[in-house]
């Protein structure tokens, strides 16, 4: 009998077992833990703007997309993704294309998420103001993620739900541009009434929001909604107002201007990308690409770069290469990602009136821009003129900001300065993979 | 009150008890019934049923001596079909108890085994056992057990581990190098310690693991690095913590019989290795190996020199249509737009960056060890100390390593015993592979070698992303310290004669301790002001087994076998990880003395139950047939898939051993095998990967954020793998010759795959059992002995194998690693897809490239699939020979049919679209020039789709090679004149490796891989290749 005892060993697995298989994650929580109580609606709202300001999206790359589309910046380093885009080869492979929209499409579920879980939340430590704030915050940053994606690659799949099993968001067809561009509006327009109007440069507030309206009508040609919102933070002169100093909004370690209307914020724990693009080796970079002769030329030229030259400098000799400085700051990574300025909506309020015939107002505005940046003031009589100074004035006033690319294809004259005579490429094409991945996606044409 | 207490203390006792404690239970129990237990240890003797009369045993005693007379300690002498027995003492006598009928069974490895019946022995026996080379190995270890190997089903492939420790490398894995069929193993890098590509009958998985489970004295280890520092390219491997030397033998399980009982991490063959151990009563032996040689790179890259990269840089801005006038390399004094020349072409100067980096490094390796035994105790203990130096520079490989195996037989039923691995691996890496930043062959190897070292200020001149050379040689700072100990512990009890109980616990521990500091003269640390990571992972496997294991014979010709076990296994790997910057100075390292700090610690735990068993018959050594199933329930898996059953069986047939063939004697050993069964995948994938979880580390404004990060699948569950497999052996003039081959076919479904999810969901992939993959394969080994003289021996191993593979089954195409490899349905393994460049047009000089799709337009859409890093064919051969006191071995090995991304001519070659931030190669030079040049190297010009079009398979090269692998020539020293200096032998040596090597690849060598990703192989970007070594060695014995 005895010897049966050993076979007792082999019970143990009947009782201990299901417990010992139960393995519970200690890095990351269940899904069904994630947003809960106020705090977890909090941390949620956090990880929103992180993944804004991620190196897929405003952290680096799709900036990057906008300039080094924009024939103003040079490839000088060893990848193949941005040699393709400057050399104006894009192809639907390329790597910089496909984390861009994989990081805007990822935002877009951090938007989701708190969309739909926050207004059913019963905590008492959540305040109806701060769940008001919270969704208002959530669809401002969804309108712009779908206002980057209409811009960059025209007419998208609208998903409005948070993915929760594989099978959620599948067979969506591609809206048109209009459609898309309907549903940015809609969510600033929802956005606005639930937001406080407060000024915070780091976050989304109701002033952000008028910005984004403002960026939002230009960009559909609604002259006059784009001027008026325009002027809504213009005439926050305590909030908002032109630093002087060009280099007074970046230079110094400056955070937070009074130029900036929405900036992402970096720290140690969370970092950025923009440095090791544009910094040379000497200053821990690795100088992926730099401005181009003819950038360097106008940035110095007294009459067109004024101050803006502080946009760029010289390694030592026998190298003498020109770099950006824009992103410069130690700890490396910790430079600010500049969303909106005030910049640009004097400009945009400034092309409004050109467009409105407003040319006095409209040469003022952008005078505004030329004398802070130390240039002599633009005497342009003509409208056509005006909207001519107004696109000279941006490639010098963002150029190592989202604006170049974009400005160009709205305005029509993308063919004209830069020489693309195939208008399929004013979009960038949709990343292969996931029209291998999504049998409801299509093809940009000419890709 | 009291029942309160009661109460916690029992409740305590239940958590004790659960998990860990329930496996401790059965070792507990375990010993308990073997007569540990003290209450018990006094009774047991009487208690125990003696089954055997001892009416007529006798005493027998006698002397074993081998062929020539000479003493013969460490026999073994058993009671035939019995396991009782003893073993011969150093003056090769022995005494054992047997009854007059008895039969007495002596063997020795390397030894026939002999037969002697006791009657008539008159109670004094002198044997004489004749040498057999051929069965040095007869003994073969499989899973949980050891077979003869004439009885082997399944197919396995021992490899005695002192016969192919002839390349000094840092794991042993490495050196099973075309030693084995079946079985591909590729260096990777020519970095010593650093990760190595190692397939057992081809590649399974994509996303789960490709490596087969190493068990080394029934632990089973861990294979995946620790490493959490970049060097860049691949990572450290964590198998070169154990010392080659401690190894006594190394058993390749290749197909499902003899994998199958290791259930769900066997997908991928099993490495089964058995360490030294001493031998019972025999005179202590004192071993001693030393050596020391060189190792240096035997071929580098050919770069241009300055004046031939400024031709180059002018030509393109000439052919892209720019004035000549303005070309970049012209005089100093001329200037364009305010910028000066950068001086004529033959004014530029030549830096060889490549010397400066490479170097002679030393070799050192010292192995003591003592070992012996006396009637009840048997021991080994080693020593090990080795040294490599990379021939890059910074890299260095050290390994102490202490090695203790003990055994003790408590009294004839009860053994118990150890086996102990403790090491310190310490490495000085260096950022080896890809990226720029701190890459030190990178800078050597890409920094165009017309630039200077230094500004006109006398500053560090650094280019093109790159760190000065000079400063990365002298201020790499990176360091790891890998502190392993693997060890066993076992009781075993022969409960009645056949009839074995078993249990052991088993840990593998791993400390990985790693630090670096970049100062401020690197361009990590400049603008930081010093930048410093230290990380400290530990990694912890911990195993109980039990095993029963009975064998009988009855009738005569009726022999049965069953082994039935358990085993519960935990794993919990943690990290810690801390940063600094800005440091006071240069001279403070740690990041106590960092003004800005940040740090995580991470933690994943999975665990695993499993019970198996297996049975196996045959009848008369004739007709073999076994059976054997495991089921593994997973931690890891989703909840409706905890449990996994993977079974199989196998039938063999001696045909040797028929009527017919009895009277061939030509014919020694023919047998036919075949076996199916089922394996499992589990390892390589997420602990949580069935989970939809959120991650934390998404901040903001340094507050914490939240991001979801992986949808659930409660269905996920194990790859499964099903294998067949036919093979045979022959024997011929009494196995002079010996062939085995085998053909398998492996068939691998529910492949745990992270299948592209579209990126509007938010997610990039969702970990699925979708895909299926096939490999089949044909393995050829031969062996022969060619002469066997007095005093002349000559021996030939050779070996073949080729495999075929092929993703049957895939619902998205999945990119590998590096792009420039796609996984697709249809076609095998680390296939490139490429753009196909068909031919550079003579009149016009630019590149034609196939339009697959025949649209008219170079897109996406045109890249096609244009051959794979697998090879079709690999093997090897051996030659040994010895006469007299010499001895010489050379190996060959040998890989056909495999290709190579030389990604390091995408940057050499790139037509001046690089223009001063890339190195350019002397195969540049072969460019389209003029109107009728035929060559594969388009015009130089920096428009069009010449030099912007990537991947294209102009850079895919042939990676098919021959190579001396190694040399090895020996003297032993006559006895007559060790004697007088108390040495029992004494060997000189002589051991070259990588002496010599065929091959059509551009760069220095073929066999080269840039990362330790599994999806990616054979993409060569700025990989150290393969040192040449030369050594000098004495083994002396006392």
């Amino acid at each position: 009998m005895k010897k049966y005892i050993i076979l007792v060993p082999f019970l143990w697995i009947l009782t201990g077992c299901k417990y010992f298989l139960d393995v519970q994650p200690q890095l990351q929580v269940d899904e069904s833990l994630a947003i809960t109580n106020a705090n977890s609606a909090e941390v949620a709202l956090n990880g929103l703007y992180n993944r804004l300001g991620s190196d897929g999206y405003y952290g680096s790359n799709f900036p990057a997309l906008s300039y080094l589309s924009g024939g103003d910046i040079q490839w000088t380093g060893s990848q193949g993704a941005p040699q393709e885009i400057t050399a104006r080869k894009v192809t639907a492979d390329n790597g910089y294309v496909g984390s861009a929209w994989q990081s805007i499409y990822r935002t877009i579920l951090a938007a989701n998420y708190l969309l739909e879980t926050v207004p059913n939340l019963n905590d008492p430590l959540l305040t109806a103001t701060r769940k008001s704030q919270i969704q208002g915050e959530a669809l401002a940053i969804r309108a712009l993620s779908y206002f980057d994606l209409v811009r960059g690659w025209g007419g998208i799949q609208l998903v409005l739900q948070a993915t929760k099993k594989p099978s959620d968001n599948t067979g969506i067809p591609r809206s048109t541009a209009d459609a898309t561009y309907a549903q940015v509006l809609k969510d600033l327009t929802d956005a606005e009434p639930l937001l406080t109007e407060t000024t915070n440069r780091n976050r989304v507030t109701r002033k952000t929001v008028w910005a984004l309206r403002a960026r939002y009508h230009l960009y559909r040609k609604e002259w006059a909604q784009a001027e008026t919102y325009a002027t809504k933070l213009i005439d926050d002169a305590a909030s908002y107002k032109l630093v002087k100093p060009y280099s007074a909004f970046f230079a110094n370690n400056a955070v937070n201007t009074n130029e900036s209307v929405l900036e992402i914020a970096y720290s140690n724990s969370f970092k950025n990308g923009h440095f090791n693009w544009w910094l040379p080796p000497a200053l821990s970079g690795r100088r992926e690409w730099a401005p181009n002769a003819q950038l360097v030329t106008l940035l110095n030229d007294a009459n067109v770069g004024g101050n803006r030259k502080e946009l760029i400098a010289q390694t030592a000799p026998p190298g003498n290469l020109w770099y950006g400085k824009l992103y410069y700051r130690t700890p490396t990574g910790t430079d600010p990602a500049y969303l909106i300025r005030i910049a640009e909506l004097y400009l945009i309020r400034s092309e409004a009136r050109a467009q409105q015939s407003k040319l006095a107002t409209a040469l003022a505005d952008l005078n505004a821009i030329r004398d802070r940046a130390g240039v002599p003031l633009s005497t342009a009589s003509t409208a056509a003129d005006l909207l001519l100074a107004i696109e000279k004035e941006r490639q010098v006033e963002f150029p190592f900001e989202a604006d170049r690319w974009f400005n160009l294809v709205r305005t029509g004259r993308a063919t004209a300065v830069l020489g693309i005579s195939d208008a399929n490429k004013f979009v960038f094409p949709i990343p292969n993979s996931e029209i291998l991945a999504d049998k409801a996606l299509t093809q940009n044409a000419g890709y | 009150m009291k029942q309160l207490i009661y109460k916690h203390v029992s409740k305590k006792k239940e958590q004790w008890l659960m998990p860990s404690g329930m496996a401790a239970a059965p070792l507990l129990i375990g010993l308990t019934i073997a007569g540990l237990h003290p209450a018990q240890a006094t009774a047991v003797p009487n208690a125990m049923p003696q089954a055997m009369t001892r009416v007529a045993v006798q005493p027998i005693q006698g002397k074993v001596t081998d062929a020539k007379g000479e003493p013969l300690p460490g026999v073994s002498i058993t009671l035939k079909g019995t396991t009782r027995g003893t073993v011969s003492d150093a003056s090769g006598a022995f005494r054992i108890e047997a009854d007059p009928d008895a039969v007495l069974v002596f063997s020795f490895i390397g030894h026939k085994t002999q037969e002697l019946p006791v009657a008539g022995s008159k109670g004094n026996l002198t044997v004489r056992l004749e040498t057999d080379e051929r069965q040095l190995s007869e003994i073969v270890v499989v899973g949980y057990g050891t077979q003869d190997r004439k009885n082997l089903v399944g197919a396995v492939t021992q490899i005695n581990a002192e016969d192919i420790r002839n390349r000094p490398v840092a794991s042993f894995e490495q050196q099973l190098q075309g030693r084995v069929a079946g079985v591909q193993v590729s260096s990777n890098t020519g970095v010593p310690g650093d990760g190595i590509y190692f397939r057992i009958r081809g590649n399974t998985s994509i996303n789960a693991s490709n490596d087969p489970l190493y068990v080394i004295d029934g632990v089973f280890v861990n294979n995946q690095s620790l490493q959490k520092i970049t060097t860049q390219g691949q990572s450290n491997n964590p198998l070169a913590d154990i010392n080659p030397a401690d190894i006594e033998s190394i058993s390749i399980l290749k197909d499902a019989e003899a994998t199958a009982i290791y259930g769900a991490r066997a997908a991928n063959g099993v490495v089964v290795i058995t360490t030294k151990r001493g031998a019972y009563n025999t005179k202590t032996k004192v071993s001693l190996n030393a050596s020391a040689g060189e190792s240096w790179a035997p071929k580098l890259w050919d770069l241009v020199s300055g004046p031939e990269h400024a031709t180059i840089i002018n030509e393109a801005w000439v052919n892209d249509g720019k004035p000549f006038a303005t070309r970049p390399f012209r005089p100093k004094d001329q200037l364009v737009n305010g910028v000066a020349g950068r001086g004529l072409p033959e004014e530029q100067p030549t830096y060889d960056r490549l010397g400066d980096i490479f170097r002679a490094g030393a070799l050192r390796n010292y192995d003591l060890s003592v070992s012996g035994g006396n009637q009840q105790t048997r021991f080994y203990i080693g020593g090990g100390y080795t040294s490599q130096q990379a021939t890059l520079r910074t890299n260095d490989f050290q390994r102490a390593s202490l090695k203790i195996n003990l055994d003790h037989e408590l009294n004839r039923k009860i053994r118990i015993g150890s086996s102990n691995i403790l090491s310190r691996s310490d490495r000085t890496n260096a950022r080896v592979g890809d990226g720029p930043q701190g890459g030190i062959l990178q800078a050597a190897l890409h920094t165009p070698t017309y630039l200077p070292k230094f500004n006109s200020d006398g500053s560090y001149a650094k280019w093109a992303g790159f760190d000065n050379l000079d400063v990365l040689i002298n201020n790499t700072d990176m360091h790891s310290i890998s502190t392993r100990y693997i060890g066993n512990l076992y009781g075993e009890y022969d409960i009645i004669d056949g009839l074995k109980f078993r249990s052991s616990w088993s840990i593998d521990y791993n400390n990985y301790d790693e630090y670096e500091y970049w100062n401020t003269l690197t361009n990590r640390g400049s603008a930081s002001k010093g930048l410093a990571t230290s990380s400290i992972s530990n990694n912890l496997i911990w195993i109980n087994e039990q095993t029963l294991n009975y064998r009988h014979s009855f009738g005569g010709r009726h022999t049965f076998g069953a082994l039935l076990g358990n085993s519960v296994q935990g794993s919990t790997a943690t990290q810690t990880l801390a940063q600094g910057t800005n440091f006071p100075s240069d001279a403070f390292k740690q990041i106590a003395s960092a003004s800005v700090t940040t740090s995580s610690s991470t933690r994943g735990q999975n665990n695993l139950v499993s019970v198996f068993g297996r049975v196996d018959y045959n009848f008369a050594k004739k007709y073999f047939i076994e059976a054997s199933l495991r089921a593994d329930a997973s931690s890891r898996f989703g909840t409706n898939n905890k449990w996994g059953y993977f079974p199989s069986a196998g039938v063999a047939w001696q045909i040797k051993q028929e009527n017919f063939l009895q009277n061939v004697p030509a014919i020694s050993d023919l047998k036919l095998r075949a076996s199916v069964g089922w394996t499992g995948n589990q390892n390589g994938i997420d602990n949580y990967a069935s989970r939809g979880l959120w991650g934390g580390g998404y901040n903001y404004q340094d507050n914490p954020g939240t991001f979801p990060v992986q949808l659930a699948n409660p269905d996920l569950k194990w790859e499964t793998t099903r294998q067949a497999n036919a093979g045979l052996n022959i024997g011929l003039w009494n196995n002079r010759v010996s062939v085995e081959v085998n053909a398998y076919s492996k068939y691998t479904y529910d492949l745990l795959l992270q299948v592209p999810l579209p990126q509007s969901s938010g997610f990039a992939s969702i970990y699925r059992n979708d895909g299926e993959i096939s490999n089949k394969g044909l393995e050829l080994g031969i062996n022969t002995v060619n002469i066997e003289r007095a005093g002349l021996q000559w021996n030939t191993g050779f070996n073949i194998s080729t495999n075929r593979n092929r993703i049957e089954k895939l619902s998205l195409p999945v990119d590998a690693s590096y792009a420039t490899e796609r996984m697709q349905q249809g076609y095998p393994f680390h296939a490139f897809f490429v753009y196909k460049q068909l031919y550079v047009n003579p009149e016009t000089g630019d590149a034609v490239y196939d339009d697959y799709n025949k649209d008219g337009n170079l897109t996406a859409a045109d890249r096609q699939f244009v051959g794979t890093a697998l090879p079709k064919i690999v093997g090897g051969l051996n030659n040994t020979l010895t006469y007299k006191g010499f001895d010489l071995s050379v190996f060959v090995n040998f890989s056909y049919g495999g290709k190579t991304y030389n990604n390091n001519r995408f940057f050499h070659e790139s037509g001046g679209t690089r223009d001063d931030r890339r190195a350019i190669n002397k195969n540049q030079l072969n460019r389209w020039q003029k109107p009728g040049d035929i060559t594969d190297v388009p015009r130089i010009t920096t428009i069009g789709n010449n030099y912007n079009l990537s991947p294209t398979s102009r850079f895919i090269e042939d990676a098919s090679f021959i190579r001396l692998n190694s040399i090895v020539l020996g003297y032993t020293i006559p006895k007559r004149i060790l004697q007088r200096i108390g040495v029992t032998s004494a060997r000189v040596y002589y051991n070259g490796s990588n002496l010599w090597l065929l091959s059509k690849y551009q760069g220095p060598d073929p066999e080269v891989n840039v990362t330790g990703n599994q999806t990616t192989q054979g993409y060569d970007l700025g990989t150290p290749p393969l040192p040449r070594t030369a050594q000098f060695g004495i083994n002396l014995t006392l």
